[in-house]
């Protein structure tokens, strides 16, 4: 059978296709208006990124490792429950004493975080004689200013928000986990739930409204020091902390310039 | 003079060439959404819908709404570093109905803090579980909000 095509055909078929395309501009509009009409989304209104600018400062020696920042982070974000997803942990540092006549300064370094600290830590295997020093480290999305997530992610669905935080967006991410592979710090996962990447959001939908993130929160010890440096408040508490301590960043050598930085680590944290 | 005419060969490629680019036009428009590159090199929209999502903590603004009385006590003693939801949990839910009750608390919640642990720090106080002198519960002796006090 051959196929023919009228001249009246092809006209009809080619302003059809066109007034298709034209009819869908005014389809996305009429759209998007109908679904801010009937959908409450919720958001917080008159949050604007550029008005903020937030970092996380974490000071080890409050820390005590009750796991009470893991437990809030997995409830309030909704992170599923297995223990090896976690957008925030715990990580326990113990350093052994050199051996005898060494003439280290130091021994072996454990680090365990088991269950990533939620609801507490067992007791350690090493007995208390054999420890030089031990403390424990919290751990969390880095917030790199030059952030290598973003750098690999090929579609762009993780970005650096003009307020500071690293975010993913679950629309837009295809679940490749390049960006899993490119985090120095270890801090993003694949939820097996959605099949996106995953990570530390800094609570954006909390701190949007004003609230602190759920780790900073509920965290006994103030370990967690959070603050917008575009707008301090009285007496603000990043800005005394800040101050009276000598803040370093993990792995500065990679040039990510963290906005997360600790206070009262050892040189083994990283 | 005769009309300038392209040859056929010349004019097949730049038909091709305008269709692919037209083509790339239409899918562009069609694929790409709407808010993409309004702040960087990702969806605009993505931010107001990360923060959209409703929080489960409520913070301390909304526990001391009602119990006022109970943050300004905690907040003379050793536990003023403490948030209310630390230890009594996630409490928007409660905030927003205070029929909705937030869970009951039990000892293993003293001891996730207070168990002795060499990675603790001194300026903790710690106790090991086994050593340590015990009523029924840790409440028997101790009173959560004014860990001075004695019931």
């Amino acid at each position: 059978m051959k196929f023919t095509l009228s001249r009246r055909q092809l006209l009809v078929g080619f302003g059809g296709v066109a007034s298709w395309l034209m009819a869908q501009p005014i389809a996305q509009a009429a759209k998007t208006a109908v679904k801010k009409v009937f959908v409450s989304t919720q958001a917080p209104k008159g949050y604007d990124p550029f008005k903020h600018k937030w970092l996380m400062c974490i000071d080890a020696d409050r820390c005590i490792g009750c796991g009470a920042c893991v437990e809030a982070c997995k409830t309030e974000n909704h992170v599923p429950s297995e223990s090896m997803y976690f957008r925030t942990w715990i990580e326990r540092y113990i350093i052994k004493k050199p051996a005898a006549g060494s003439g280290d300064a130091r021994g072996e370094v454990l680090v365990d975080s088991p269950n990533g600290g939620r609801g507490g830590f067992p007791p350690s295997m090493v007995p208390r004689t054999d420890i030089l020093k031990a403390f424990f480290v919290p751990k969390l999305c880095n917030l790199c200013e030059k952030s290598p997530c973003t750098q690999a992610c090929p579609v762009g669905a993780t970005f650096d928000s003009p307020d500071g935080a690293v975010l993913v967006d679950p629309n837009y991410c295809i679940g490749c986990g390049f960006c899993i592979q490119a985090c120095p710090y270890g801090c993003r996962f694949l939820n097996p739930e959605t099949h996106t990447a995953d990570k530390c959001s800094l609570c954006y939908h909390r701190i949007t409204r004003e609230l602190k993130p759920a780790c900073v929160e509920v965290c006994p010890g103030q370990a967690r020091i959070f603050g917008d440096l575009k707008n301090p408040v009285e007496n603000d508490p990043l800005q005394a902390f800040i101050r009276k301590n000598k803040v370093q960043a993990l792995k500065p050598n990679l040039g990510t310039d963290p906005r997360v930085l600790y206070a009262n680590i050892d040189k083994e944290v990283r | 003079m005769t009309p300038l005419k392209l040859p056929p060969q010349i004019l097949r490629l730049v038909l091709l060439t305008v269709t692919i680019l037209g083509s790339y036009g239409v899918m562009r428009h069609m694929l790409r959404p709407a808010s993409f590159g309004e702040y960087g090199h990702y969806r605009g929209a993505a931010l107001e819908e990360i923060a959209a999502r409703p929080p489960t903590y409520a913070g301390m603004k909304a526990c001391n709404e009602c119990h006022s009385d109970i943050v300004q006590k905690v907040a003379k003693f050793e536990h003023k570093t403490v948030a209310c939801e630390a230890c009594h949990g996630p409490g928007r839910e409660h905030a927003k109905d205070p029929d909705v009750k937030n869970a009951k608390l039990n000892d293993r919640l003293c001891l996730r803090c207070h168990e002795v642990d060499e990675a603790r720090p001194a300026w903790l106080k710690q106790i090991a579980e086994k050593s340590h002198f015990r009523g029924d519960r840790c409440v028997d002796c101790h009173v959560p909000h004014q860990p001075k006090e004695t019931p």
